[in-house]
This record gives C-alpha cells, structure tokens and sequence, in this order.
C-alpha cells in the first residue's frame, strides 16, 4: 500500500521501489513483489546490494563570491563537504604531511568559528541595532560615567543546548564601588575597610561585594544593594566599644602617644638632664624642628616600610637630633 | 529582461517546524506609545553621591521585545544555501537523500523513530519520570491513554470521551442507561461528538501521515480527470456513514435534543456522506424551531451539492434557499461558508462561472477577506479545461494583480492548493511574467508555508522550470538551475529534456557533460530517454575538437551505465540509436578502438547500425589505411542484409588496394548477399556476383 501509493503520487519511471520497512504500518502483502534495481543500491545479479556510493561534496558547486554566512549561520561542527578550504591538521608521520580535513577527527574536535565571520558580525550588528537605545549624550567619558554612576554591577547569563534553561551560576551578582565616591570621613572610612575586610582592595580604591547566597540574580542584587546601605551606615556610627581602640587596631602608625615618642622624650630629656639644662618641657622639646623631622621620618619608615629613602632620611633626622653631624 | 527574482526564503521541506523570518511586530521599540518602562538595569545612584552634574544625564526608556525577536533579526541575516539540501537531513555526502522517494523514505524513517519513541515511552511511563526540563515541557513527559476512573459514573464516561476511546465510551454509555442514571445533555452531546466525528469508529493510531495523504492523492485524481465525472470515484476510501449506527441509536434515546444535537448529527452525516439524511435531519431541526449554526450550514451546503440525481440549477437553487434560510435565521456566514460554497460549484463546471463571481463580491461586499482557497477554488473553475484555442479567461491576471504583496496566514485546510494551481495555468498560459509574479508572491513574508507537501512542490517547480527553459534566456535559466536544482527539487526527466532542448535553442551544447554529470547525483542514471536525449544531441553535429573529446567522455560514462544495467537485468536496454549515437561520438573524437569495439556490440545486441555510421566507419578505415577493417565493415554490413552493402562494396573497390584473397572473400561475400537479394533471381546473381 505504502509503495503502491507513493508511486501513485510521485511521477516515477515504472521502476519503482521498496522503501526501507518503516515501523508504522507497512503491512507485508503489500510490499512490491520483487525488490528492483535503484541508482544507488546496485543489486547485483546475486542479490547482495553494493554499497551505495557517495555524492561528490557540495564544495565543488559553491560560486567563489556565495554568501558564507548562509553556508554557516549557526554554530555547527565543522562539515568537511561544505568548507571549501584545503585545511589539514593533525601531526605529520616522518616525511609526510597533515592530515586531510576528510574524516579529520581533529578539526571536529576543536570550536569553529565559522559562523562568526567578520562580514556575519556586521550584519548581525545591523541587525541588532534596533533593538538597542541610544546613548546618552551627557556620558561621553569614562570619568563622566563614572561620576554619574558610581556603583557598577556584573552579572552572567549563561546559555547551554539543553532542555533546560537554567543554570545555577547565573545567580552571581557583583558590585563594584569606589570609595572616593561614597561620602566617607575618615573614622567610617576605616571602620567601613575594617568591616569589609578582604573585599577592599587598597590600591584601587575598590570595594567589591560578590552575593550568591540567594537562588535568584535578582534577590543577590538586592542583598547587594543591602549590603552597601548597611556598611555606609554602620561605619558612620560610632560605638561605644570603639573608644577602646588600641595601637594594636590601628591601621597605619601614629605617633602620638607612641613608644617612639616616649623613646625619644626619655632620650632627649636625659641628655638635657646630663647637659644640666632643664627649662625645656615636653611640648618645647616636642615642638622643635628635628623631633618634628624625626616623628616624619619615624612614620614613614613604619607606614612605607624599610627602603632606601626612608632609611636615610631616618638616619639624617637621628643624626641631627643627636646632634652628631 | 526580467529581473531576476531570487529564490529567498525558501523553507524546508515537508511539514517541519519554520523558521520564521523577517522581524515581528512584537519589537516594539519605535512607537514611543508602546515603549514598557521596565526598571532599567542602568544603575541607580547612591544616596548622598549626588549627581550634580551640569548637563543632565538622559536616560532612554529601555525597549522590550517577545522572546524570539532577537533571533528572528539575526535570522534576517542568512539566506538559502543554494548547494545545501534541507536541513532535515544529515549534511554528509553519504547520507543526503538523491532522489525525492528517497527524501520522502528518510523524512519518513525520521518521524517513524519519533513515533517509535513515543510509543515507548507511552507505553512504560514509570520509566520516563524525571524531568530536567526547566521550565517544564509536557510534551517531553509520558502520556496516559488509558482511563484512570474504573467504576460506572458520568465522569468515567467524560474521561472516556476525553481520551476519544470510542468503543469503551459507548459501552459506558449503554452501562449507565442500563444502571438507570440520567445522563446530562453536555455529557450526551460530547458523546454525540466523539461518534460523529469519528464515524463510529475508533480513530485509528497512524491517523496522522498516511490516510490523510490518500486522501489527498484521489482527490487530485478527481479533480484532475475531468471528462469523465468521477463523482463516486474515492468514495470508497475514509468511513461511511451506516445507518442505525451507534450515533443515530444514541440521538434517538436521548430525551431531550437541543441544537447543537443536531448540529452535530448533520455534521457527521455530512463528513461521511450520507447527504440525505443530513438533509432530512436539518428539516426535523426546523420543525422543532430550532436554530442551527454556520458550521452545519457549511455542512448542508456540501450535501446539497452532493446529493445525486439533480440537475444543476437545481441544486443552485437549493443552495440559494439555503443562504435564504441562514439570513432568516441571524447566522452570519464566515469564510468557510463561501469556501464551500465555491467548492460546490467548482463540479458544476461552466454554468459555475458567474455564480462563483457573484460569491466572490458577496464575500467582499460583507467584509470578509478571502483566502488562499478562495481563488484556488476560482482559477480551478475558470481554467478546468486546458484547451486554450478556445480561448482563456484573463481572470489569473485580476487574481494576481489583487495578490500582490499580500501575507497570508492559514485560514482554510485548502489554503497550499493555490500555488500549484496557480502555476499550472501560468504554464498553460505560457505567461512568463505572470509565473515571476505567482513566484514572488510565494516569496512574500510567510507565504512559502503554503507551498503544500513535496509532491505539490515538485509539481510547482516543475512547471515553473519547465515555463524557464522554454521561454527565458538561457543565462537566467542556468542561474534557476544552479539554484533549485536539487536542493529545492529533484527534477523529473523531462524537466531535465527540457533544459537540453533550451541549451539547443540557444547552442549551448558544451553544458551538456555537466548536465550528466549533475543528473548521475539525482537518480537519473538509469533513465532511458534522458540518455537518449544526450547522446542524440551530442552527437548530431560536428563540433571542435576540445568539446569532442569532452562529449567522447560523457558518452563512454552513458555507455558503461547501460552496460551495468545489462549486468543486472536480463532484457536489454540498448536501442539502436543510441549505439549509433555512441560509435559516432568515439569516432569523431578519435577513439578508434572502443568505437570498433561498438560494432561488436551491434552484432551482440542484434541492432542495425545506421548508414551514416557505417560510411563513417569507412572513412576513417580510410584514414587509418586499414583495408581489413573495411572488409570488417563490408561483412557486418552482409550480415545485417543491409542495402547499404553494395554501395559500401563499390567504395571499397574503389578507394582500397586489395590483395587477391581479400578480393577473393569480397566476392563471396558479396555473393551471399546478393543471394539474399529478393528482387534479382538466384541464377542471374550467381551469375552477377562472379
């Protein structure tokens, strides 16, 4: 019935022939009697079919100026009868070549970038365009930018070939601040560091705060956004504990009220004693020009560390001070 | 010369999903009034940061758009690949189909793997559970085709009907009357349903590709053969309406009958043609006051026409009354209402003409917009006779000129029978111009979905090539070539004898090896009179030597086809022309030894070679100096008892030396034949030949 049917409706010379049985309803007293000769399955007088022979590939039909990006519109595997380019990979045998790009498991293996021409990119540009907005004439520089919009948002959407849509990386949100921007004295500029801890990144000037806690991308943003309200708040509080901050919290050195400080009065006040000279007080003594070069040099040297220049200038205000120059 | 309408947007073939292309509306950027601000994603400024700035920073409303807009632009962007076959199918050299039986075998194994599948998993649903499917498909997920509900209630009967098990619903049926319960009016009239539609019988499982396509397939068979009205023909296919089937048992129970009862019961009896009775049916509506609705006067519209016996005007008027009756009774009529109504009078030939108009400004003056169907149904009216010595109607150019430009959206199951009819009386008319329209048209927004299945899509292409070859400059043919062949279609035979008779007209014979070659791939390789035709033009006339070789070539490929069709069939399918055709091409192009293997063919096969091969043979035996292979030539000739002979024997003696003994053996062979020679008598040629 079925082969009677198609060669019914299809004009066919009188050879017509078996399909394949298909599972459907093919029912076997109405298969054609005989199974006749096809241009591609020669049966041979022996009735075992010779294998059917292949076309030669659609590269030799393509014109030298087609449309490529309608050869390759998606992203497909690469196709060796429909790339008409003479590539060969694959490491040569001793005094031989690479391998041809027919049955090249190598070139299948690797990403294609073939649908990805520069001339598919234009026009996937163009075509695009409409759906995009214009931008704003008054943000024509990053500092503007910048200025405007100070807080900057990272998100990912993530596409796979699948039936589902969703991907449990896609709820990551990340905020990006610089702290110059926010209106910080100095007290909440280091308690909101000391809050954030890791998440401050010193010479940038950036804080970063990265959520994932929540299943959805658009409740991490708003914990994000939380976050930053709460840190910009508490840190323009003051406690009541903070009152006992001590020199072992300090984030950079200061020498008031220091050892170094008591060092160097025990010191000069001995040597003032020994010279029997002791109108001066500790303010005096504190307020003259070489304990002021040494309170500098004494601070750099902590706060930058040891290096050429702070070291000497260390030793130049100890020298004066002492009076050994 | 007319412009070049590319072929874009050619879609795929036979039913499968569409890209749809072109942008739609849903991209609601432009008109401000439909701009939705959504929250943009553009940042929000932090309190106290301020943007005090001196110029104010704009930011425009963010446009939205429906979930595949963004891939329909970038859609927009590709073309059909003219080298590629449709994507259905596996991009290998080894796996694309070659011929349209083959397509059709594949397409076919594909969706029966599908089906395979479906019935597996269908069938085990507790193995098929999980679903990774986010967000859910249900399509994916197992079927239940059996009823859950066990016991004998109403709702087990609406499970039943739900689930259209025919046979179990109305044995529930009968159940619960027997059980006494009444049973609701709803209840009994979506039972009236499932039967009616169904015919009383179960819906058969491969309801889907092939009963439909036979269906298809007698139904051109009708149309096609006009002269003999084929009224009953195909009648026997699908189901027919019996009388006192479960239906009518059914609506004869019930106690009450409302309308749409009725309604349903003229359907039924309609769609499996029992006229009459609908007819019958639809009075005993009237007679209890009731109202039917459009679909049954659709319906009852088709049975008038098919009741038997009456004369055409007759049944006009019935259908008239009918109308009369719909306006009396408030029922609007739809599209479908004038879409049967032209089908009707497509059977009553030409006194349908002015009616069929008259519908169609009917159809217009009330505002409905016609369908593809419609003026598939009017062309099929206006041009059923192709004898165009009597003259055609010019009302395809009042069709065409109203279509321009239209996109049309699928309204009437008819709707992909328009193109194919269409371009036929194009091809009957002989109206290029008008077949570039028709063409165009079909490239329109979505058009191309109405091309219909591939046997109409060959049909459409092959009368569109056919119209090409014949009447367009051969350049933008071979430009048509290159790009539908045979990526759109496979091309028949005589599309392809077609083309070779356009590169004679325009003497561009040297195309004719690539044109074999190109056949080889698309199943021509055993087609007789398409070799024929090859081999027929080649060899006719002397061409330079480049292209005789070339044409040499091609025919000893031709040559090694038939001799590997020899080898698996026992008759043999070598005509005499063709060998002649063979020899000569070897000839000319100075392949002397396989052309001298031919007339060892001749022999073999038992074929007459022709007379100007056999002089052709002479000469070059001429021009080789060989005096032995004109005796050759001279002896094949006796054998066949060709009049040629003598006049071969003369040039023989006349251009040759011959030693004695090959005198010697040309006089008895030219003996023999004039022995055979009916006209003279024996002794006076024994005398002659000595």
């Amino acid at each position: 019935m079925a082969a009677a049917r198609l060669s019914a409706s299809l004009v066919l010379q009188p050879r017509a022939r078996t399909l394949r049985a298909f599972s459907t309803s093919v029912s076997p007293a109405t298969r054609s009697p005989r199974p006749s000769p096809s241009t591609t399955e020669r049966t041979s007088r022996y009735g075992r079919p010779l294998r059917r022979k292949a076309l030669p590939p659609r590269t030799e039909k393509m014109a030298v100026d087609q449309d490529w990006p309608s050869v390759y519109p998606v992203a497909a595997p690469f196709k060796p009868s429909a790339v008409p380019l003479p590539v060969r990979m694959g490491y040569p045998v001793k005094r031989g070549v690479p391998m041809a790009k027919e049955g090249n498991l190598e070139l299948l293996k690797i990403p294609n970038f073939l649908h990805l021409t520069p001339v598919a990119i234009k026009r996937h540009c163009e075509a695009l365009k409409d759906f995009c907005t214009e931008w704003p004439a008054a943000l024509d520089s990053d500092e503007k930018c910048r200025k405007h919009f100070p807080i900057e948002i990272d998100t990912a959407g993530y596409v796979s070939a699948g039936p589902s849509v969703r991907n449990p990386k896609a709820r990551v949100v990340t905020l990006r601040v610089k702290l110059s921007s926010l209106n910080l004295d100095d007290h909440a500029k280091k308690k909101l560091i000391k809050l954030v801890g890791d998440r401050y990144c010193k010479s940038t000037d950036v804080l970063t705060i990265k959520t994932d806690r929540c299943p959805l991308k658009r409740q991490n943003y708003d914990y994000a956004m939380y976050l930053l309200t709460v840190l910009y708040h508490e840190s323009w509080k003051t406690e009541e504990w903070e009152k006992t901050k001590t020199e072992a919290d300090m984030e950079e050195y200061v020498w008031k009220d220091s050892s170094s400080e008591k060092n160097i009065l025990e010191t000069l006040l001995q040597i003032k004693a020994a010279e029997k000279n002791l109108e001066l007080s500790k303010e005096e003594l504190l307020g003259t020009e070489e304990v002021e070069e040494y309170r500098k040099s004494v601070v750099s040297l902590k706060n930058e560390g040891d290096n050429e220049n702070t070291l000497s200038q260390y030793k130049e205000s100890v020298k004066r001070l002492l009076n050994l120059t | 010369m007319a412009a070049v309408p590319w072929a874009q947007w050619l879609r795929v073939r036979r039913g499968l999903c569409l890209l749809l292309t072109g942008r739609r509306a849903g991209l609601c950027g432009r008109a401000p009034s439909s701009r939705f601000y959504s929250g943009s994603a553009a940042v929000p400024e932090v309190e106290g940061a301020g943007a005090t700035g001196t110029e104010e920073v704009v930011i425009p409303k963010k446009k939205t758009w429906d979930k595949v807009a963004v891939l329909q632009a970038l859609a927009s962007t590709v073309h059909r690949d003219a080298t590629a076959a449709p994507y259905a199918f596996q991009d290998d050299p080894y796996l694309i189909p070659t011929s349209s039986m083959e397509s059709h075998s594949f397409l076919l194994a594909k969706k029966s793997g599908e089906n395979a599948a479906k019935f597996i998993i269908n069938s085990y649903p507790k193995y098929f559970q999980k679903d990774i499917a986010e967000p859910h498909i249900p399509c994916f997920m197992p079927e239940y085709f059996e009823p859950q509900i066990e016991d004998i209630s109403e709702a087990a009967l609406q499970e039943r009907i739900k689930l259209r098990k025919v046979k179990a619903s109305v044995d529930m049926f009968d159940q619960l009357l027997q059980a006494g319960t009444t049973i609701s009016l709803e209840t009994t009239n979506s039972l009236l349903d499932l039967l009616c539609y169904y015919g009383n019988q179960e819906p058969s499982t491969n309801y889907n590709f092939q009963q439909r396509e036979q269906a298809e397939e007698l139904e051109e068979a009708t149309e096609g053969s006009n002269e003999k009205p084929k009224k009953k023909a195909g009648h026997q296919l699908g189901v027919t309406w019996r009388a006192k089937n479960n239906a009518e048992r059914i609506f004869a129970l019930m106690p009450e009958k409302n309308a749409h009862s009725y309604c349903t019961m003229i359907r039924g009896m309609v769609k499996h043609r029992a006229p009459m009775q609908a007819l019958n049916l639809y009075t005993e509506l009237l007679n209890n006051r009731l109202r039917a609705d459009v679909h049954t006067f659709n319906s009852l519209i088709e049975a008038t026409a098919f009741v038997a016996n009456e004369k055409l005007e007759e049944k006009w008027n019935n259908i008239l009354d009918l109308l009369k009756q719909m306006v009396a009774q408030n029922v609007k009529p739809n599209l479908q209402t004038f879409n049967t109504i032209l089908k009707c009078l497509r059977r009553f030939h030409a006194i349908g003409k002015l009616p069929a108009l008259q519908t169609l400004r009917e159809m217009k003056a009330i505002g409905i917009e016609p369908s593809l169907a419609t003026y598939h149904y009017i062309i099929q009216l206006f041009y059923q006779h192709e004898n165009p010595s009597k003259g055609s109607s010019l009302i395809i150019y009042d069709i065409m000129n109203e279509l321009m430009g239209k996109k049309f959206s699928p309204k009437d199951p008819d709707d992909d029978m328009f193109f194919q009819s269409a371009m036929r009386v194009c091809s009957s008319l002989r109206d290029l111009e008008l077949a570039y329209q028709v063409h165009d048209l079909l490239n329109t927004g979505d058009n191309r979905k109405f091309i219909g299945p591939d046997h109409r899509r060959n049909f459409y292409y092959s009368k569109f090539f056919g119209l090409l070859c014949l009447m367009e400059q051969i350049d933008v043919t071979l430009k048509w070539y290159k790009d539908l062949i045979p990526s759109v279609f496979f091309p028949h035979s005589q599309t392809l004898i077609d083309l070779l008779q356009a590169l004679d007209v325009a003497n561009r014979l040297e195309l004719i090896p690539q044109i074999w070659k190109d056949s080889k791939e698309y199943g021509h390789t055993f087609r007789r009179d398409l070799k024929e035709e090859i081999l027929m033009l080649m060899a006719r006339d002397r061409h330079p030597p480049e292209l005789q070789v070339a044409f040499a070539d091609c025919a000893a490929d031709i040559k090694s086809t038939y001799e590997s069709q020899d080898a698996r069939q026992t008759a043999p399918s070598w005509l005499a022309s063709s060998l002649n055709h063979i020899a000569v091409l070897f000839l000319r192009a100075g392949r002397t030894q396989e052309a001298w293997k031919m007339l060892g063919l001749f022999r073999k096969h038992n074929k007459i070679p022709g007379n100007e091969l056999l002089n052709e043979f002479m000469d070059s035996a001429k021009a080789s100096g060989s005096p032995a292979q004109a005796i050759e030539i001279v002896k094949l000739a006796g054998a066949f008892s060709l009049p040629i002979c003598e006049s071969l024997t003369q040039r023989l003696m006349a251009d040759f030396t011959l030693s004695q003994e090959q005198k010697e053996a040309l006089g008895d062979l030219t003996a023999l034949t004039s022995d055979s020679d009916t006209d003279s008598s024996s002794d006076s040629d024994v005398g002659e030949g000595k």
